[in-house]
């Protein structure tokens, strides 16, 4: 669910666009002057814009409208990663999606917003610290499932401190400059992508959203090593599931609507999403247990701590 | 002779002249368009609700400095590019700018006061880099990565990673499943109607 990516923020900066292009001269016309010069190396294309620099002064962009960069991209799309899903569930899929939409719309989000009205949010944000203090135990074990154990360490200390001076898990102290224990950000479906066992395919489960078998046996896994499964009566572990689920959704609300909002087929994008943000999990945590000695200072997803700031 | 020792100074001030553009530049030329963007987006001249439009301006500009659209919007169709005529090239460039600045503009102008930190750069390759930060909010630290290329002199973002997620790759995913089915033209069509609806 984290998922949700903040993407805004960042994207921020960009898309503010709306340019005006200058007038076009006919495609033909163009096309045949690129043929004309069919390699377009950095250095030669300055010395082509300069040589018709009339022409190009006019229309600077028409040339990289036609450039034919075939070769040039399929090199590149073998330099970036390919992340893929198989979807042979697509059907039923795109109704759970559709489904999952509509509870956040009307059940979710009204009652996310209520709440982020009643409630300010430093005690929202003690309360997830609260819950995801309680996640101790399954991150504890993951770690040393990967044999990361100063991952398992950084966990433990960073329990017994938050419990203790925390206030039950409320604040949290030790993420703080003077320690610097920082949550470790794994799960059971990070371990077994660790081991090598394979993602499978896209599904997507009703209430608990986007999966795969392996993250559904990491869900299940997880959730009975939280201690809140463990609490009578059922209806109490409902609701306080519900609440914590209620917590967090109002700490993001915006971000959901954003990303489908920029989405061209929201379901496509939110697979992808989903699946390129695993796929880097595991392979963070892979580099770890690769390498179990990287010196403090370059974990990827915040582990221990960031390279040096460059200010 | 006197050609040999010519050719030789052209060498040599094309590589003086080339080097020190690499040197730290990825990121110092991000921060600086970031920051840039906060110092509009927080004027305290521009506060009113009217001048929503005047930064909205500002921004536009911006990005067409930050950004190379061209590449970007390659990028994400790839090989479908190529089946593009120039005139639907220029229109998808065009429309796909729509779409990001109308899902993303408003969420642009909602920043108050995140710390934005630059923290590393890597080269992916001689003309590429990514240069990496975080937003930090007062719940959340958000990583987010800017891949950038080296083109006429300035470097230029063409794909944010937010999160680990790729937005290049994310619209790639959306496209190429439109385009396994079809045409170029119904490509344009959806993102017009796309554009109107918001």
């Amino acid at each position: 669910m984290k998922t949700y990516l903040n993407l805004f923020m960042s994207l921020v900066f960009l898309f503010m666009s709306g340019c005006a292009y200058g007038s076009h001269a006919s495609p033909s016309a163009v096309t045949s002057t690129h043929i004309a010069q069919p390699a377009v190396a950095p250095v030669s294309a300055t010395a082509q814009t300069t040589s018709k620099s009339a022409v190009a002064a006019a229309k600077p962009m028409e040339e990289e409208y036609v450039e034919d960069e075939f070769d040039e991209y399929s090199a590149n799309a073998a330099r970036e990663e390919k992340v893929k899903i198989a979807d042979p569930l697509e059907p039923f899929n795109r109704a759970m999606h559709e489904f999952n939409d509509k509870m956040y719309f009307w059940a979710v989000k009204p009652v996310a917003q209520g709440y982020q009205k009643i409630v300010p949010e430093p005690a929202r944000i003690s309360v997830k610290n609260f819950f995801s203090n309680l996640g101790f135990p399954a991150r504890f074990l993951s770690c040393l499932l990967q044999a990361d154990f100063k991952g398992a360490a950084t966990e433990t200390g960073r329990f017994t401190i938050n419990t203790i001076w925390g206030i039950g898990g409320l604040l949290d102290p030790s993420s703080g400059k003077e320690l610097n224990l920082q949550e470790q950000d794994t799960d059971l479906g990070q371990t077994l992508g660790v081991w090598g066992i394979g993602q499978g395919f896209y599904i997507v489960w009703p209430v608990f959203g986007p999966s795969t078998p392996r993250d559904t046996i990491s869900m299940a896994g997880d959730y009975f090593l939280d201690p809140v499964a463990y609490v009578n009566p059922w209806s109490v572990r409902l609701g306080v599931n519900i609440f914590d689920k209620v917590n967090s959704a109002s700490l993001r609300i915006g971000d959901y609507e954003a990303l489908k909002g920029a989405a061209i087929d929201p379901y496509l994008a939110f697979r992808d999403a989903y699946a390129q943000y695993r796929y880097e999990r595991v392979k963070a945590r892979k580099a770890k247990w690769s390498s179990p000695a990287p010196a403090a200072g370059q974990s990827p997803e915040g582990g221990a701590a960031l390279p040096e700031k460059v200010k | 002779m006197k050609r040999h020792i010519t050719g030789l100074f052209t060498i040599l001030a094309i590589l003086i002249f080339a080097f020190p553009v690499y040197a730290g530049a990825p990121l110092d030329s991000v921060k600086k368009c970031v920051n840039e963007v906060i110092g509009i987006v927080g004027d305290p001249k521009l506060k009113s609700e009217s001048a929503k439009e005047i930064k909205k301006e500002k921004l536009r500009v911006l990005y067409k400095q930050m950004f190379d659209e061209i590449e970007f919007s390659k990028r994400t169709l790839t090989r479908n590019w190529n089946n593009f005529t120039p005139a639907q090239r220029e229109e998808f460039v065009k429309l796909f700018e729509q779409v990001l600045e109308k899902a993303y503009g408003d969420k642009v102008l909602s920043y108050t006061n995140e710390k934005v930190d630059f923290y590393k750069e890597t080269m992916l390759s001689a003309n590429q880099a990514e240069v990496q930060s975080r937003i930090i909010t007062s719940s959340k630290e958000v990583p987010v990565f800017y891949r950038v290329i080296f083109k006429d002199g300035k470097w230029k973002v063409y794909d944010v990673v937010v999160e680990n997620i790729s937005l290049v790759q994310n619209y790639r995913t959306q496209f190429n499943d439109i385009l396994a089915k079809d045409k170029p033209e119904q490509l344009l069509e959806i993102l017009r109607k796309k554009v109107k609806q918001q």
